[in-house]
């Protein structure tokens, strides 16, 4: 976003046609976007907006730069940064809290799943979601479920994996860092693990209605929920010492 | 940021609003970029000078800091939008006038120096190599960086306030070794004559936001001032090191161990941008000093038309600091038979969409920002070509 030319300082309706804001006023709402670019000059139009009474009460940042930080300082709008702004929409009620640099999605519930790929002598186990089941019904998945309360991310891999495979013997291998995409009023905040497992023999409840034994190349061929590709990519690339 | 106490005292509002507004402009741009700490700077050098560039936010801005804080190392400011004393010779309106009076008001009340040059270095400011510096004057940046061997990243017009009140600036970027190391060699085997602003136009271009390297040429100090001028206008870097430059190194001194590009820019390419660049033959303005002239150059055009008659065909200005102007009276009689000669102001950010829609220059620099900010048609031509023009 570029508050020089890209934002009508007279009235804080943004113009540029590149933005996915065009035509949404910023005036007296928290404006989140990616980051500032464009001119320095950019600051001082910000700090026109404050004097015009059109700025935005507050701004939230994928990453911080010069021209913003120092129009935000200037405006002295409060700012925050190193925020996922993927999980924010237009419309959401929002609370920043710039002292802290956190951000509050009113309206908006995270839920933690985890989901699990199973590995035997190079292949991964994945599964079909059935019509039974509340989201991604037909789409292939890792053994994924809801983390439940008092449970730690692990247990939850692990009790899944019992439920939905009666796959008993495991062998954690790997975990990786979670990541959150947005979905209506929801955030999905997914814990991907990587276990080992001696047996292919496997025992699928009423949450699907079919599973395959694949090398990782061969996913392309099965239609999957949103991410799994890049869960399984990071899940077996080799771990940095 | 790691904060002395001092520093804290100043961010928590102990010394007042507009201390505490600079300090907190400083430490998160140091947060932004990963400085450790703030660092005394020598001086500071501040854009956002000119009522046609920051406009009547600026003027707010300015008015507020300006309440209780005082700069607290020697503080130049860009140039204006006109020639303090001869801004009705030029055309400037009252109501333009009016408005940048404010702003000078704002910077002289806070104890900047009525230096309004992007050229401070000749203006009686000149830095000395190590010095660590809060410039925001692109063409001045890279000068102090790549031919003094001063230090400074180029600074926002607020954030060089900031550093001129506090004294100190983030220490990231420009101000430590690591990120002074050039990753690009540009070779110029040959320049042809007048061309170095163009060179300097094609090797920012080629930088990107690479530190070059400029191999082929031992360039003179006032080429290094429009040769650098160019770079940073079309490149996003303040710096370049040159391997000839005399009394700064040796070729044999210069790590080149992370240079992954190497490009080089024939006399050929040269000419065919002059080319590109030339526009039309019908100017209403011929502009000259962006970098602000020298009293090396002004003497150079002197000499040139010092036995021919003006030809009057459109305005003539020669912008120069006022140090300068006032350092060469006869040189600025010769050429004052030909046009303007002014100070504290240029073509860049002087308001000449109001008065002109086709400018003549010998500049890389103003090439990039009259079309733009500048809203002209742009002719690009050397110096000598020019003065040929302007006389007969």
């Amino acid at each position: 976003m570029s508050f020089l030319g890209g934002v009508d300082t007279s009235n804080g309706v943004v113009l540029d046609p590149e933005s996915p804001l065009i035509g949404e006023s910023v005036r007296g709402r928290i404006l989140a976007f990616p980051f500032g670019i464009g001119s320095t000059v950019g600051s001082y139009a910000m700090y026109q907006l404050k004097l015009n009474k059109v700025a935005p009460r507050a701004i939230i940042n994928q990453s911080a730069e010069p021209i913003v930080a120092t129009g935000a300082i200037m405006s002295e709008i409060p700012m925050v940064d190193n925020i996922d702004i993927s999980l924010i929409a237009t419309g959401d009620r929002v609370a920043v809290n710039a002292a802290d640099g956190t951000v509050e999605l009113r309206d908006v519930t995270e839920r933690h799943v985890v989901t699990s790929i199973l590995r035997n002598r190079g292949r991964i186990l994945i599964l079909k979601r059935s019509d039974k089941v509340g989201s991604y019904r037909g789409s292939w998945a890792g053994v994924s479920g809801f983390v439940e309360k008092a449970e730690t991310y692990e247990e939850a891999a692990r009790r899944e994996i019992v439920e939905e495979t009666g796959l008993g013997k495991v062998r954690f291998s790997k975990m990786i860092p979670s990541r959150s995409f947005r979905d209506d009023d929801s955030v999905w905040t997914i814990h991907p693990f990587l276990f080992d497992v001696s047996s292919r023999e496997v025992d699928i409840d009423w949450e699907h209605d079919a599973y395959a034994w694949i090398v990782p190349d061969e996913l392309e061929e099965y239609p999957s929920v949103p991410g799994l590709h890049a869960v399984i990519k990071n899940l077996l690339e080799p771990t940095n010492l | 940021m790691h904060l002395t106490r001092d520093e804290e005292s100043v961010l928590a509002g102990e010394e007042g609003g507009g201390r505490q507004k600079a300090m907190e402009l400083l430490v998160a741009l140091g947060d932004i970029f990963g400085a450790e700490r703030l660092i005394p700077v020598k001086s500071a050098q501040v854009s956002g000078a000119s009522f046609k560039t920051i406009g009547d936010a600026g003027i707010r801005w300015l008015e507020g800091m300006s309440e209780g804080t005082r700069a607290s190392v020697p503080s130049m400011v860009n140039p204006l939008g006109l020639d303090i004393r001869r801004w009705r010779s030029m055309g400037i309106s009252d109501e333009f006038h009016g408005k940048q009076a404010r702003i000078v008001a704002a910077y002289m009340s806070m104890g900047l120096r009525p230096v309004y040059s992007c050229t401070p270095y000749l203006a009686g400011y000149r830095p000395r190599r190590g010095q660590h510096l809060a410039w925001a004057e692109s063409s001045a940046t890279v000068f102090a960086n790549s031919y003094i061997g001063a230090r400074t990243n180029r600074e926002g017009g607020p954030s060089a306030l900031a550093s001129a009140i506090i004294g100190k600036s983030p220490e990231y970027g420009l101000h430590l070794d690591e990120n002074r190391f050039p990753k690009v060699e540009v070779n110029l085997p040959s320049i042809p004559e007048g061309l170095v602003p163009l060179a300097g136009y094609l090797a920012g271009k080629a930088a990107g936001n690479r530190i070059p390297l400029i191999t082929g040429q031992a360039l003179a100090e006032d080429e290094h001032k429009s040769f650098g001028a160019a770079v940073a206008a079309t490149g996003a870097v303040s710096m370049y090191v040159s391997d000839r430059t005399a009394g700064h190194r040796k070729a044999s001194d210069i790590d080149r161990s992370m240079i992954e590009e190497r490009v080089t820019i024939s006399s050929h390419e040269l000419k065919r941008c002059a080319e590109e660049l030339s526009g039309g033959d019908e100017w209403d303005l011929v502009a000259i000093g962006c970098p602000h002239s020298s009293t090396r150059e002004l003497a150079h055009m002197a000499k040139r038309l010092k036995n021919r008659r003006p030809k009057k065909d459109c305005d003539v200005w020669f912008c120069t600091s006022r140090r300068v102007h006032s350092s060469c009276p006869q040189h600025v009689a010769t050429l004052r038979r030909f046009g303007n000669v002014l100070c504290d102001t240029c073509m860049v950010v002087a308001p000449i969409e109001e008065m002109y829609e086709r400018t003549a220059t010998n500049s890389g620099k103003a090439m990039v920002y009259l079309p733009t900010l500048g809203k002209q048609k742009a002719s690009f031509r050397t110096t000598d070509q020019l003065m040929e023009a302007i006389s007969r």
